[in-house]
This record gives structure tokens, C-alpha cells and sequence, in this order.
């Protein structure tokens, strides 16, 4: 053996055999919570274009657990209030438009790291918990931590789907949503507090680092896959509990680190969403999706109306009229793109 | 197609009570003045053509009206069936505004199907923790009256301009509105579509009621379809009729010195 690898073991029952002890089952738990936090938070995040921030504030987080080390203080509400400060300043900054967003969140972020740091030099002795919060584990969650987090969560649930409609509406179109009279300004904020909730409890977890990958990622595989908005919360929501769960077990049978383990798995699952998305499928065809790639014909009636039919912008029908399912697509082979048809007809439903 | 008899008579339907009244409005951004002076009334009933060349201040007007954009200086107030003299925000309460602004550069991938956009028309009405029903009837009207009915499954990112254009004016409709704001709803589409919207319009403010504000540059749509013209360059250069010959000159001026 090699001495300067560890041995990696792979032990499939650990999980279940642990799972009979407090500590796996608030792992369990905590990993389902947020799992489900992340990704609900993370669609919006993605959707409003605010990735960048969920960075900076991750790593304001990080000088928050570095002050809280420092001063011997309960690490999650000090977390808690370095990124509610930089987030509700980016927003601030971002709403009175100063500047370039990207400027005020480059200043920030590395502001914090600054003060990050400056906290940790000043600790008398190295604390191990610097690591732990710079790469979490999901195992050893104190008390008090585990008990913040299931209230965050509900909370953030909570509100998230009382303001889901609107946010949504803003999302697409401030301007309208406004003189809908959504109170915009009021809801804009309270988003930026839910995103700073949502990665204050996840730290301890997931880790400084790679929290961040949690917001964005699930997202980003769920947005791959669907143009439906409640289909993209459920898909979003539920690789984020697919990757936290299965990312615990897979670190506790091969003993590896929790945070970087579900990373890997969640981008991996975007990797393959990726590959098998209908958006990209699209894209590469005729501007309009409406139009035939041949003749250039508008066709209104003979392509597809399900929105995620990866094959909609090729003329074709369904086997059952109305049935969209995926497995009934029909394409006449001529019209596959690279061979070009002498004549083509559009098929109706 | 409108000819000239029915402008004249659809110009004389245009009732007196103002509806909206704009007095020495002025909007400024960081330094600029966008807007100024502004004295407007606008009428019930009535398509108000608003023109002007590039960064005239057409769209901030359109916003100040809807209060987008705070005034400097100035005041605008609603008007209720009861006279009652109303700020936008007290206005909107219980009559609705239909605002289809002049750019959506919407994502392709944009998580939202054409009935999604238009189901948003309906927030103002259904209000905060409700849901918008699947059978909405306002919903289905719209889209049928843009003639977008069977594209309502589509995703919004994946239609043409002209097409948006048109869910823009339906999420618009779903609203109900009593007053409609268009910022050059027909730029950037071919021009049977722009034919298509704007006897769209026409017949919406027929069939409807509405009072409508609109900003555009096209000099045959200000005679076809509006009942009224203000001519803008920051402050407003000339206001009256469509058929006023005055019309020609003034743009004349406006756009090409
Ligand atoms: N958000 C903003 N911040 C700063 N200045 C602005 C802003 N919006 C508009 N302006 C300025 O205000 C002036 C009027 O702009 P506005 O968009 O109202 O013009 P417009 O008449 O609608 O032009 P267009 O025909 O191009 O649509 C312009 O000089 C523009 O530069
Ligand atoms: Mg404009």
C-alpha cells in the first residue's frame, strides 16, 4: 500500500448501522432540510441572476464563524448577522444603483475574507474549528445548531411559499410587477434575508466554501430540465435532497468528508442534466421554435404544445393525440437535421 | 383598417373629464432632466399619441404616470368615477392599470410558459396567497384576444418578438385594465404584425372602454388610431389633433434638424 494515500474502504452498511444513533439521525435530517432550503432559495437566486452574491455571502459567513471563534460566542447568529449586513448592503447598493453590481460584491467579498482572516490570526491557539467550518460536517452538529436550523428551515419554507407568486412575477419583470402593485422593494430585501438565513445554517454542514455550490447547483440541473416553474422547484428541491442524503451516505461508507461528497454527487447530477437537457436540444435549431427547420413555415398546429418535449421544434407528432408523454414521440426520419428533404409535410395533431 | 370618417368620429366620442392630470411635472435622473414641465390632462376614452425622437422622455412619462419614477417637481393625480382625486398607488387599489413596457429581452430558458406570463395579470386582482386557477377565464380571453390562444403552452422565451409582444398586451388585458400605457408596442416587429397589434388596440379601446396612452413614432399610426397627439422633446412641443396639418411640420422639426 502506498503510505502516503489513505486506504479508501467502502463499508455500505455503516449508514444504516449508525443510523440508530442520535447523531446519524440528525445528520439525516439536517442534510434533508437543507437540501431542500438551498435548492428552493437557490431557483430564485439563479433566476434573479444573483449568483455572485450567494458567493460573497457565503464568504461573510465565514468572517462571521472566524469573529464567533474569536470571541467565544454561538457561532450560527453571529454567521447569521455578518451576512444579513453584506447581503442587505449589496441590495442597498444594488438598489440605488451606485454602481455595477459586480463591483460591490467584489468589494465586499473580499473585504469579508480580509476580516476573515484578520479574526483567525488574532485566535491565541489554532482552533480546529476553523476547518470544520471552512469545510462542514454534516456529523457533528451541536445541539443548539441543529435546533436553529429546523426553525430557519420551516421559516424559510414558510415564507418562500407565501411570497413564491410574486417573487416570481418580479423576477420576470420589475417594472410590471410594481405596478401590480407587488410591494417589490419590501419583498426584495426580505429575499436577500432568506438567502443569508439559508446559507448562515447550511455552513456548519456543507462548509464556507462549498455552500455556495448547494445554491447554485440543484438549481442549475432542475433549470436544465424544465420550463414549467413548479416543476422546476420540485425537480431543483428534490436533487437537493438527493445529493445532501445521498452525498451523507456515500461519505459515511467511504469515510470521506461530508460537504465536498455531496458537492460532487449534486455536480455530477447537473452534468448529466446538462447532457440531457430538451433546452440545449433546442437551441442549435431554427430561431423560432414555431418555425419548420426546412421551409422556414410557421407551423401552429403540428408541433408539439408540451413544453418540455425535447423534440418541439421538428415537425412531428405524438402516437396518442394527447398524449405528450416522451416515450411517443414520432419524427419522420427525413426531416432529422443534416439530411435536408425534397418535400416535407406538417403533420397535425 | 380605420379611415379617416371613423377618426373623426371617434375622436368626438372623446368625453371632457380628465382622468389623469399632469401638472408642471418634472422628472430628473442623477442630474439629467428627462422631463420638464410637463402639463397634461388625460381624458377618458381617449388614445393619447405620444411622439418624440430618441431619449425624449416618452418611456419616463409613461413611468412617472405609473409611478415608476419619482417627480422632482409636480404632481400627477387620478381621478375616480367619483371625482375623487387620487394618487397612482390609491388609484390602482381598486381600478386597474395595464403597462406593457418597451423592452423584454426575455431569457430564452426562462422558466415560464405563455400562460404563466399572462396568469401575472392577475396578481393585482386575486391578491397575496392566492393562486391563479388553472381556468381563468380573464387568462383564456386575453389569449384569445391577441390570438395567442394556442401558444399557451409554449415557453415565453421561445417565441418571436412580435409574438411576446402580443403575451405582453394579453398579461396586460388579464388585468382588466381601465387604462392601458403601450410604449411602442409595434417597435421591432414586420409590419403586417404591427398592422396586426395596432388594429388590436383599436378594437380593444372599441370593444372595452379603455383609455389608452401610447407612445409611438409612426406618423400613420398617430393619424389611424389616436384621437389626440402630444409631441414631446423633454418638455411637451405640441398638443392637438391627429388631422391637424400642424402634425407633419412638427415632426418634420423634430426629427430631422
Ligand atoms: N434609468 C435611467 N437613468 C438615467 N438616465 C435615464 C434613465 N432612463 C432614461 N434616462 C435618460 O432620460 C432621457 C429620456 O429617456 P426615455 O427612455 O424616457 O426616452 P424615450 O423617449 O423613451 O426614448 P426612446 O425613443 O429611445 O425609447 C434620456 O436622455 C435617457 O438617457
Ligand atoms: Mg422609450
Amino acid at each position: 500500500m502506498n503510505p502516503f494515500f489513505m486506504e479508501i474502504t467502502f463499508n455500505p452498511n455503516a449508514f444504516w448501522k449508525y443510523l440508530q444513533y442520535p447523531f446519524m439521525q440528525k445528520a439525516l435530517i439536517a442534510a434533508i432540510l437543507i437540501g431542500i432550503i438551498c435548492a428552493l432559495i437557490g431557483t430564485f437566486v439563479l433566476l434573479r441572476g444573483m449568483v455572485f452574491l450567494g458567493e460573497a455571502i457565503a464568504h461573510s459567513a465565514f468572517a462571521g464563524a472566524a469573529l464567533a471563534i474569536l470571541l467565544g460566542l454561538d457561532p450560527l447568529l453571529v454567521i447569521m448577522l455578518f451576512s444579513v449586513i453584506s447581503s442587505i448592503s449589496i441590495g442597498y447598493v444594488n438598489e440605488k444603483k451606485m454602481m455595477k453590481d459586480e463591483i460591490i460584491i467584489g468589494v465586499i467579498f473580499s473585504f469579508f475574507m480580509a476580516l476573515a482572516i484578520l479574526f483567525i490570526s488574532l485566535m491565541p491557539v489554532y482552533s480546529t474549528d476553523v476547518p470544520s467550518i471552512l469545510f462542514g460536517n454534516i456529523l457533528i452538529i451541536s445541539p443548539n445548531t441543529f435546533n436553529l436550523l429546523i426553525f430557519f428551515s420551516f421559516l424559510i419554507i414558510i415564507v418562500i411559499f407565501v411570497i413564491k407568486k410574486e417573487l416570481y412575477f418580479m423576477t420576470f419583470d420589475e417594472e410590471s410587477a410594481k405596478v401590480s402593485g407587488i410591494p417589490v422593494r419590501l419583498l426584495t430585501y426580505i429575499f436577500l434575508v432568506l438567502v443569508s438565513m439559508t446559507i448562515s445554517v447550511s455552513l456548519k454542514a456543507i462548509g464556507a466554501i462549498l455552500v455556495f455550490a448547494m445554491i447554485v447547483t440543484p438549481a442549475a440541473a432542475a433549470y436544465q430540465l424544465t420550463f414549467r416553474f413548479n416543476r422546476l422547484l420540485l425537480l431543483a428541491g428534490f436533487f437537493g435532497v438527493f445529493s445532501t442524503v445521498g452525498g451523507l451516505y456515500l461519505s459515511v461508507a467511504f469515510d470521506l468528508p461530508s460537504g465536498s461528497t455531496i458537492v460532487t454527487l449534486i455536480t455530477f447530477i447537473f452534468l448529466i442534466s446538462f447532457i440531457i437537457s430538451p433546452k440545449r436540444r433546442l437551441a442549435h435549431l431554427a430561431h423560432l421554435p414555431t418555425e419548420c427547420p426546412y421551409c422556414g413555415e410557421v407551423i401552429d398546429e403540428g408541433s408539439c404544445e408540451d413544453p418540455d418535449c425535447p423534440q418541439s421544434d421538428t415537425p412531428h407528432s405524438h402516437v396518442a393525440h394527447d398524449d405528450h408523454r416522451r416515450g411517443d414521440v414520432v419524427i419522420d426520419k427525413r426531416k432529422l437535421p443534416g439530411k435536408t428533404p425534397s418535400t416535407h409535410e406538417h403533420k397535425g395533431p | 383598417m380605420t379611415t379617416k370618417t371613423e377618426v373623426d368620429t371617434f375622436s368626438t366620442r372623446r368625453s371632457l373629464t380628465p382622468l389623469i392630470c399632469i401638472n408642471n411635472a418634472v422628472v430628473a435622473y442623477q442630474n439629467a432632466v428627462a422631463l420638464a414641465n410637463i402639463n397634461l390632462d388625460v381624458y377618458e376614452g381617449e388614445i393619447l399619441g405620444i411622439c418624440g425622437p430618441n431619449g425624449s422622455g416618452k418611456s419616463t412619462l409613461l413611468k412617472a404616470i405609473l409611478g415608476l419614477v419619482p417627480l422632482s417637481h409636480g404632481t400627477i393625480r387620478f381621478y375616480d368615477k367619483d371625482q375623487q382625486e387620487l394618487t397612482c398607488v390609491e388609484y390602482r387599489q381598486d381600478n386597474n392599470l395595464g403597462y406593457v413596457p418597451q423592452v423584454h429581452n426575455i431569457d430564452r430558458n426562462f422558466p415560464a410558459l405563455v400562460e404563466d406570463v399572462v396568469a401575472m395579470g392577475r396578481y393585482a386582482q386575486i391578491g397575496f396567497l392566492k393562486r391563479v386557477k388553472k381556468s381563468d377565464p380573464y387568462i383564456e380571453n386575453a389569449l384569445r384576444l391577441v390570438g395567442m390562444w394556442k401558444f399557451r403552452k409554449r415557453p415565453i422565451g421561445h417565441l418571436s418578438g412580435g409574438q411576446q409582444q402580443k403575451v405582453m398586451i394579453a398579461r396586460s388585458l388579464a388585468n382588466d385594465p381601465k387604462i392601458m400605457l403601450l410604449d411602442e408596442p409595434t417597435a421591432a416587429l414586420d409590419f403586417r404584425i404591427e398592422r396586426a397589434i395596432m388594429d388590436l388596440i383599436h378594437q380593444l379601446h372599441q370593444n372595452q372602454n379603455l383609455t389608452i396612452i401610447l407612445v409611438t413614432h409612426r406618423m400613420s399610426f398617430l393619424r389611424e388610431y389616436t384621437t389626440r397627439v402630444v409631441c414631446l422633446d423633454k418638455s411637451i412641443i405640441w398638443k392637438g389633433e391627429p388631422s391637424d396639418p400642424k402634425l407633419q411640420t412638427i415632426i418634420n422639426q423634430l426629427f430631422f434638424q
